[in-house]
């Protein structure tokens, strides 16, 4: 059955001579009034090609909502944030900073130098700059005055976490002494932001809460 | 079928498109099935859950804590109210308990307070059991009758639980500096 629809629609002739030409196309048939029978099977057919195209379009509009809600689901703020879901990262953040933090914040009068270094290598960017200009002020009077501070984490939460960096509100006690005197222990809030550097934690922000 | 019939179907123009039409409901069925495969992986990802969860608990957190942390006078009942709305368990026993002498002693100071969470982290989540801590800081602005404001600055920690209205606090506690004298909200 090769002929095409053409041949058959322009020869009447033809087809009336080939009734296997003419069985090809009923659709021409029917628009030249033979075969009146097969104008039912034609509307069901196009009945049949009309649903199936509504059906395809449900079918792709209600994937793409799934899509679209899988999507929204894995890419949700919370869904990034891996405080707490990831139990060995937040463990890992809190850890070190909570670390950091003791470290830079205590001294002794024989320990500066130890505390000053601690400070360059825990401390970056903005943190290492307002830590400086802190540390400066107090340096003189930590060794003349025999101060001493112990800095102590209390509780360490991790507000967010990536993979490079961390928001953490950190609780500590500061106990301070001055020459042999009666110690004094305040409570100190920080919003501390961290970033993974070379695989360790460095604080690059502190702010007073 | 007669023969009639089978010309109709037979026809190599519906042949074609009855295998179009094939593909294209093969090709449709494979997609749904495919994103609704998405769909059910994401919804059912415990990781997913947890840090929705987590983050409700956040809100749900500062939100009461700034309600036990505010009140204003005049309308001392109002806030007493919605005290215990924000609580469940031990601590609304004890706002029910001490709630009408803690209103008569605001009421008579004429103070209103008015709390805000300035950060807070959840530090343990079992959704499981439906608990959870979280720490926070707030800055609660003070003003008795006739006095200047005073800022309060506070460390908490708080306890929540799941109830069935919601994420609500049932412990509350400052953290005081060691050796420093401590209290209850």
């Amino acid at each position: 059955m090769t002929t095409s629809t053409r041949d058959v629609d322009t020869s009447a002739e033809r087809t009336a001579e080939t009734d296997a030409a003419a069985d090809a196309d009923p659709a021409a048939d029917v628009r030249r009034g033979q075969r009146p029978w097969l104008r039912g099977r034609l509307a069901a057919r196009r009945t049949r090609r009309v649903m199936l195209a509504a059906a395809l379009a449900v079918a792709v509009l209600a994937g793409g909502l799934m899509l679209f809600g899988a999507y929204r689901l894995t890419s949700a703020d919370s869904a990034r944030n891996h405080a707490l879901t990831d139990r060995e990262a937040t463990e890992e953040v809190s850890g070190e900073v909570g670390d950091a933090l003791a470290k830079v914040f205590s001294y002794t009068p024989d320990g500066v130098r130890t505390t000053e270094l601690d400070a360059r290598r825990l401390l970056r960017g903005e943190a290492a700059t307002q830590y400086r200009r802190l540390y400066g002020q107090l340096r003189k009077r930590v060794t003349e005055q025999k101060l001493t501070l112990t800095t102590r984490v209390v509780h360490t939460g991790v507000v967010s976490l990536d993979d490079h960096r961390a928001r953490l509100l950190v609780f500590l006690d500061q106990t301070s002494t001055r020459d042999g005197g009666q110690p004094s222990t305040a409570a100190a809030q920080l919003a501390v932001t961290a970033e993974r550097r070379g695989g360790e934690w460095r604080i690059v922000r502190l702010a007073a809460r | 079928m007669s023969g009639e019939e089978r010309a109709v179907a037979d026809a190599p123009e519906h042949a074609l498109g009855r295998w179009a039409g094939w593909c294209a409901a093969a090709a449709a069925a494979l997609f749904l099935a495919f994103s609704g495969w998405q769909l059910w992986q994401a919804e059912t990802d415990d990781d997913l859950a947890y840090a929705a969860a987590r983050d409700t608990v956040l809100d749900s957190g500062k939100r009461h804590l700034e309600t036990l942390n505010s009140v204003r006078s005049g309308r001392i009942e109002d806030g007493l109210a919605r005290w215990r709305a924000a609580s469940t368990g031990p601590l609304r026993d004890e706002l029910r308990r001490t709630g009408r002498s803690d209103a008569a002693t605001l009421a008579k100071a004429g103070t209103t307070a008015r709390a805000k969470v300035t950060d807070a982290a959840v530090v343990r989540l079992d959704t499981r059991s439906g608990t959870a801590e979280l720490i926070a800081t707030v800055h609660i602005r003070v003003t008795e009758r006739g006095g200047a404001p005073t800022t309060d600055r506070k460390r908490l920690t708080a306890g929540l639980e799941r109830t069935g209205d919601g994420w609500k606090l049932r412990a509350l506690g400052a953290v005081p500096a060691e050796g420093a004298e401590g209290g209850d909200s």
